[in-house]
């Protein structure tokens, strides 16, 4: 005997807005798993070949929130590559540690949200405190708690001062040393544990073939950090703030939460460097960017992984076309993989563990 | 790895002509890029990324001014990125799906079909993506804007001409 479940498109139990349709056995294991989307699809790409250079910073900004930098961030450095302009160094360090910063926040949410799902809730509740912290700096640095307007075409729009500096460092030292603290009552908390450990395996070749990126393939003993294999703006220009990143074997839904720790700690070391050293100079280029004819494909590591832009323009003040890829995209069929064989219960867990993101996904 | 190892494996297996772009980003990473003659000639490079345990990155498709379509796989192998350019012509909607031989192919190739209306030949999966089914294949070339229709196009026949092709 056989049932069939069906899970979303909007479901209390279920974060985004996506449709499972799964069939158990009358052990509620699952087997079969189909995924269905399409729900919030905005047409995005469509949508930036009408609006011009400057109003793409604003709509990139917008594709997704939690990784909102990480659209500009990588859209700029497509149009710099097009226009053949070299961005100051200063600049190149505040990028960084922007994105550094939004990515502590990034995996702190989605930690909390696999410890809600467990029902860990003290865990979960300690998890959003400490990420508190990122968004009050976010607040008191950049004026926004999401969406930070770092970036512009030849740079970013805000600076650093001593002030401001000291203002990270406090909190950095408030959160790192909270963060380790934390980390260790996930690692001996036996709900949490059982909940995790041994869920939702992706296995190392399944996970190259479908070709995941991010902490999903770092938990699968895959590195594809784009910050380490293709490094990019500052960490190209210094070698020594490159993450070391954390790689797990067990490909479960454990090793993915705990890879996110390893990135969490490394932005924090990351963050504390590129201030301790912040090159002098300007944070822009004066003279706006001409935009000739051209095509280029960039991309960075966003908090879930590769993120990439493929941006052809004509000379014209709009793009061609525009095309981006973001994590989510290929994490996605990862997911039958994991769910497939997996307790019934178990499915909400192991979609958390991608940090799916279908705003970015249905562009 | 390097681009010109990758050309070595390739070459051989290419039917047709094919020129090879070997360029930098900004940063001085390999991004390299393959422009086909023969669109047949993207299952050769396929295999090859496959033996070399890399991963279809994504795949970018535009519409030209003629109506022919241009798709551009983007590979990664070991950090390295290639993009390979795949011109079909005005009259040809299909290409062959690489999503056999790299199942991360899967999703971008599936996109290509409800935006552009193109059919990734052989590839194993049928089912909608983003859309729905009530929706026409071929979204992103199927409306004109409504800025195209107002600002400085009003002594065109564009308007005019996508109605018709609409009506045929």
């Amino acid at each position: 005997m056989s049932e069939k479940i069906a899970i979303g498109p909007f479901n209390p139990e279920l974060e985004e807005s996506v449709y499972f349709k799964l069939k158990a056995d009358e052990n509620r294991i699952v087997t079969d798993v189909e995924i269905i989307n399409g729900f919030i699809h905005r047409g995005m790409e469509g949508l930036v070949t009408k609006k011009n250079f400057m109003q793409n910073l604003i709509l990139t900004e917008r594709v997704c929130s939690l990784c909102s930098n990480n659209h500009p961030f990588t859209y700029a450095m497509a149009v710099e590559k097009i226009s053949g302009i070299k961005i100051p160094l200063r600049a190149e360090a505040l990028r960084v540690v922007a994105d550094e910063v939004k990515r502590v926040a990034s995996d702190m949410f989605n930690l909390a949200m696999l410890t809600h799902l467990a029902h860990t809730h003290d865990l979960m509740k300690e998890t959003m405190n400490i990420r508190e912290h990122m968004q009050d700096l976010k607040e008191v640095i950049w004026g926004n708690r999401m969406d930070m307007s770092v970036n512009i075409l030849t740079g970013t729009k805000y600076d650093l001062d001593e002030g401001k500096i000291e203002i990270i460092l406090e909190k950095l030292k408030i959160v790192e040393s909270q963060v380790r603290a934390l980390q260790e009552k996930y690692e001996n908390s036996e709900a949490f544990k059982e909940k995790t450990i041994g869920v939702g395996v992706l296995p190392k070749e399944d996970a190259l073939s479908i070709g995941v990126t991010g902490p999903v393939a770092r938990g699968s003993g895959i590195n594809n950090d784009v910050r380490v294999i293709a490094p990019y703006s500052l960490y190209a220009i210094r070698p020594e703030i490159r993450p070391n990143v954390t790689l797990r074997t067990e490909g479960d839904v454990y090793a993915r939460a705990m890879v996110r720790f390893g990135d969490i700690l490394e932005a924090i070391r990351i963050i504390k460097d590129v201030v301790a050293d912040l090159p002098e100079g300007p944070t822009y280029l004066e003279k706006r960017p001409h935009i000739p004819a051209g095509e280029a494909v960039v991309r960075t590591e966003a908090p879930r992984g590769e993120l990439i832009y493929y941006l052809k323009t004509d000379g014209s003040q709009k793009p061609e076309r525009m095309r981006w890829k973001v994590p989510t995209f290929t994490n996605w069929e990862a997911l039958k993989v994991m769910i497939l064989g997996d307790k019934v219960d178990n499915v909400t867990m192991i979609l958390n563990s991608i940090d799916p993101c279908i705003s970015c996904t249905e562009r | 790895m390097n681009i010109e190892e990758f050309n070595n494996a390739i070459k051989n297996n290419i039917v047709s002509q094919y020129t090879l772009h070997d360029d930098v980003d900004s940063y001085g990473n390999p991004n390299s890029w393959i422009k086909l003659t023969n669109k047949n000639d993207i299952e050769a490079i396929a295999k090859s990324v496959s033996a070399y345990k890399g991963r279809c990155v994504v795949m970018s498709v535009y519409r030209n001014e003629d109506g022919s379509h241009m798709l551009i796989y983007h590979f990664d192998i070991d950090g390295m990125l290639i993009n390979v350019e795949v011109p079909l012509a005005s009259d040809d909607k299909n290409f062959i799906s690489i999503t056999p031989i790299l199942p991360s192919a899967n999703w971008a190739e599936r996109e290509a079909r409800e935006m552009y209306n193109l059919e990734p030949v052989g590839h194993p999966c049928k089912d909608r993506l983003f859309l729905d089914p009530s929706m026409p294949k071929g979204e992103m070339a199927e409306y004109i804007s409504l800025s195209k229709a107002q600002v400085g196009l009003s002594d065109t026949d564009i308007l005019w001409n996508k109605v018709n092709e609409g009506i045929k």
